[in-house]
């Protein structure tokens, strides 16, 4: 039964006690309310992985180190990829979905809010089940790709595949429930007048990152349901005494994995094509062509993956398919290159944070392009795969890349969130540290593995000439630790006496800086009608050629706000996203703990489906 | 259309700039969704087609006949299931509730056979999961869309429930529509397993 | 209020028309015949395979967009609808093809049984 919380548009939300918070929170359905969520908690579990990276890297410091033995460094190095990949950069690129997509198409919440709710309360719970085995002796430590038949109940008898196997098929349910919510509000909740090809350039980013989210992850699901009935029922999908083949699972998992690198890097070329407008006051050079490339990206991304397997034997045949193919999907990420430089050219640069990240986004980014495409060719890549090569360029396109990219996103968006500027001085110190530290960490990298060190070691012999490299590549990784404090110390100085921002500090030019920081829960007090790309942009300045500005409308009265309803509070996803976890993670524990989930999952989405049914009436029969 | 459809928006906040209902532009957003996983699924079938090392094969174990009749039985329910929804639209909430129910039940009879067919093949001809490729891929494949049918079979009596209480009628339209629509897809799912597993040599 | 919702019901989304009992029944007919002659294309003596396969493809193809397209009324809905369900059914299809290549087990083609 919803609980018609008692909310008057425009009125502070009446939660004085700190449990009425904390219950308003669980129940919220506001998108920007779950942008919030997910985005501190990604950067929570982005802290866990950078801890687990560190650690690693002190043991990689010196030849043949103590600090941690080989079973540990696995599971560190499993558990560093799949929490930094599924429960740090996607939530944050999901914080951004979530706050900015409506209000950058001029809606009041996503298509559906509790369903978007669901989807956080199950990435926390997958999240949680997930790094729990560490408290039970059990972290996964099969490699963040988990492969078969090392996956297999003969050579990984204990829960620590399940932990990762089944954490990831939660993580998967919340990814593909995001996806439909905001694919449906991007084409169907837009303000009048928002053609699509009016959206922000990051809205188009992330629509196609919610298509390689839908269909992305049924791949890997189906991998991840034969692994769980080989391990669990006996099947023989990855058995080769069989005649199964591991070949199988490197298919279906890489049938997803490419994709899900484009999911991790759209976002942020999204945010860089946001920003860089800004900072440089002008338009988006060739906005229409960065978004077909980014549609070309999306689309061609299903047919690379087998890149990631040129050193398995696949034949000539499918290896140089899938190099030509990879060879050509750089060639729209390029063009996006070229784009953004354009935007740069000629504009008016103002140097605040954002940009510094944006453009060291860029810097990064095409660096770790370029030693992408070297692995595009077959047999340069039997020299590069499984070596730390491979570990510079994946580091450089997701940490100088999406990282870079998101961080650039917080600083930028941080001032229309909170209502606070986020402090210059200590920004730049965040960006030079990081950006210096993240460089000394990985280029030596590069260097590494092509002189012979292997990917997922836990120490090396002193006399192979990789050890002044590695301390370097420490050094560096500790250099971004402090950048970090950096940035904490700017969130927390912000938060109690920072600047105040106003709507719009950075005179930008998408819906969102129209409306007061943070904004009112209804977003937009009257529905935007749009004109043009950079509507609000054309609003304050005019289009340059001299056409009379638009006339003001008319205030907007309390009795327009007194009409907006807003959807009220629920607490069946929070519910529901728990009855599922326990189902899931029964499957490693008893089929009695699955039966029971199970029917309560069943119940659940019973009551949730029937909670706004009839509301009118009062609550179904 | 933008202007009719905010006209409509202030009525029913269903529906969205382009005329469309959320919830059904959801659901086939949703079905686009799971080709990619009955996708993976027949594809693994299809990658292990004929490399069992031991163990019976498709066609020593098919019952063509019985899967033929089960086949019929889906393709009769996505016509009731268009009747139950063509009567729905009219507010004839009793007949579309008779309708529905029929449906359920003939995929309810679908799973029953399917129960039937793989309790078969176990007892009598020692095919299970663990037998082989052909044992894993089979029953994986087909029992996850025999899952989904009864997901389905589920869903439609929940709403044959709803409908004897009167709590259904013509306004909830799209809410049966949508289970119409997964109900549909259900069936085309069966049309493809049935002839590239059953059929194809 | 009911009226208005249960008219608002029957127009949106019904782009084009609207498909009738008498076509829905029609094509449960076709959907019957089809099938039979599926299942009967299997008993035909020395059929070659290429021509069973293909045509067992074919026909269950149509089957299948006679569904798609009365059933689940997509002939008669907004193109996204259409875009939204095709274009991964394209990419589900492709990637089958792919995974078929890669592990050597064309249809059409004799195969080589262990």
């Amino acid at each position: 039964m919803a609980t018609q919380a008692a909310f008057m548009p425009g009125s502070k939300v009446q939660t004085e006690t700190f449990w009425g918070t904390v219950w308003s929170w669980l129940t919220t359905v506001d998108h920007k309310r779950i942008g919030i969520l997910y985005g501190t908690s990604a950067f929570i579990f982005f802290l866990v992985g950078g801890i687990e990276a560190l650690i690693m890297r002190l043991q990689l410091a010196r030849p043949d180190n103590t600090l941690v033995g080989a079973e540990r460094f696995n599971e560190l190095f499993t558990m560093h990829g799949t929490t930094m990949i599924f429960l740090g950069v996607m939530p944050l690129s999901a914080a951004f979905f979530n706050y900015m997509i409506p209000l950058m198409i001029g809606a009041r919440d996503v298509a559906f809010p509790r369903l978007n709710a669901l989807s956080y309360w199950i990435f926390l719970s997958g999240a949680l089940f997930l790094n729990s085995s560490w408290l039970f002796g059990l972290a996964p430590d099969g490699g963040w790709f988990g492969y078969a038949n090392l996956t297999s109940s003969q050579f990984s008898p204990r829960h620590t595949i399940d932990f990762w196997m089944l954490g990831l098929q939660i993580l998967g349910v919340s990814s593909m429930l995001a996806g439909f919510n905001f694919l449906v509000t991007i084409i169907n909740m837009r303000a009048p007048g928002m053609t699509l090809m009016r959206m922000p350039v990051f809205v188009w980013m992330s629509f196609v990152t919610q298509f390689l989210l839908v269909l992305a992850f049924p791949a890997i699901t189906v991998g991840l349901i034969l692994l769980m009935f080989d391990r669990f029922f006996g099947t023989l999908f990855y058995a080769p005494a069989a005649g199964g083949d591991p070949l199988l699972w490197q298919h279906l998992f890489w049938i997803f994995g490419h994709p899900e690198v484009y999911i991790l890097i759209l976002p942020a070329m999204g945010i860089v094509s946001e920003v860089l407008p800004t900072f440089a006051r002008k338009p988006l050079f060739g906005a229409p062509v960065v978004i077909y490339s980014g549609i070309m990206i999306g689309f061609f991304g299903f047919g690379v993956w087998s890149h990631h397997m040129f050193a398995v034997g696949m034949g000539p045949v499918a290896d140089s398919a899938f190099s030509i193919t990879t060879m050509l999907i750089a060639v729209p990420t390029g063009v996006k290159i070229l784009n953004w430089i354009g935007t740069l050219w000629g504009g008016t640069i103002r140097f605040r944070t954002p940009l510094y990240f944006a453009l060291g986004f860029i810097a990064m980014f095409t660096m770790g392009g370029l030693s992408g495409v070297m692995h595009a060719s077959p047999p340069v890549d039997l020299q590069q795969t499984d070596s730390y090569f491979v570990v510079a360029h994946f580091h450089y396109v997701l940490f100088g890349g999406s990282i870079f990219g998101l961080f650039g996103g917080i600083y930028y968006w941080w001032p229309k969130i909170t209502g606070k500027l986020l402090d210059e001085r200590l920004g730049l110190w965040h960006f030079w540290l990081m950006m210096i530290g993240f460089n000394v960490t990985f280029f030596p990298q590069h260097y590494l593995g092509l002189i012979g060190m292997p990917r997922r070691i836990y120490t090396y012999a002193p006399d192979l000439g990789w050890n002044f490299w590695n301390l370097v590549s420490t050094i560096g990784s500790f250099l971004i630790a402090v950048s970090l404090l950096f940035f904490i110390a700017n969130v927390v100085r912000t938060m109690r006496s920072g600047q105040v921002a106003g709507s719009d500090p950075w005179d930008a030019r998408t819906l969102e800086w129209a409306i007061p920081s943070p904004p009112p829960v209804y977003n937009f007090a009257r529905v935007p009608h749009v004109h043009d790309r950079d509507d609000f942009w054309l609003q304050k300045h005019g289009d340059g050629h001299g056409s009379a500005p638009r006339p003001k409308p008319a205030p907007v009265t309390a009795a327009e706000i007194a009409a907006i309803h807003m959807p009220s509070t629920s607490y069946w996803p929070l519910l529901l996203a728990l009855a599922m976890t326990v189902m899931i993670s029964g499957l490693m524990i008893s089929m009695y703990q699955v039966i029971v989930g199970g029917l309560l999952t069943l119940y659940l989405m019973y009551k949730f489906a029937m909670e706004l049914h009839r509301p009118a009436e009062g609550h179904g029969h | 259309m933008a202007d009719h459809a905010a006209t409509h928006a202030v009525h029913d906040p269903n529906i969205g700039n382009t005329g469309l209902d959320n919830r059904k532009m959801g659901m086939w957003a949703f079905l686009g969704s799971d080709c990619m996983f009955f996708g993976s699924l027949i594809g693994t079938y299809l990658a292990y087609k004929g490399k069992s090392i031991s163990g019976p094969g498709p066609h020593d174990v098919f019952d063509i006949p019985l899967t033929s009749y089960s086949a019929a039985l889906l393709l009769a329910s996505s016509l009731t299931m268009v009747l139950a929804l063509s009567h729905l639209q009219h507010n004839r909430v009793k007949s579309a509730a008779r309708w529905l129910l029929v449906t359920a039940l003939l995929g309810a009879h679908f799973v029953g056979n399917q129960v039937y067919e793989f309790t078969t093949f176990a007892l009598h001809h020692g095919l299970t999961l663990s037998t082989s490729l052909f044992g894993s891929s089979f029953f994986v494949l087909t029992g996850f869309h025999g899952a989904h049918v009864t997901g389905g079979v589920i869903w439609l009596l929940i709403l044959v429930g709803l409908a004897w209480r009167g709590q259904i009628d013509a306004r909830d339209y799209t809410k049966v529509e949508i289970a119409g629509l997964y109900w549909h897809f259900v069936d085309i799912v069966w049309i493809a397993i049935f002839t590239v597993i059953y059929l194809i040599p | 209020m009911a009226n208005q919702h249960a008219a608002a019901a029957t127009t949106h989304g019904d782009g084009g028309g609207h498909a009738t009992v008498r076509t829905y029944i029609n094509v449960a007919i076709m959907l019957a015949i089809i099938t039979a002659v599926e299942v009967a294309t299997l008993y035909v003596p020395g059929i070659p395979n290429w021509l069973l396969v293909s045509g067992l493809l074919v026909m269950s193809a149509i089957k299948f967009f006679l569904v798609v397209g009365f059933f689940m009324h997509l002939r008669y809905d907004h193109p996204i609808l259409r875009a939204l369900f095709v274009g991964p059914l394209i990419i589900a299809i492709a990637i089958i093809m792919a995974v078929m290549a890669l592990f050597s087990a064309f249809l059409l083609l004799p195969r080589h049984v262990l």
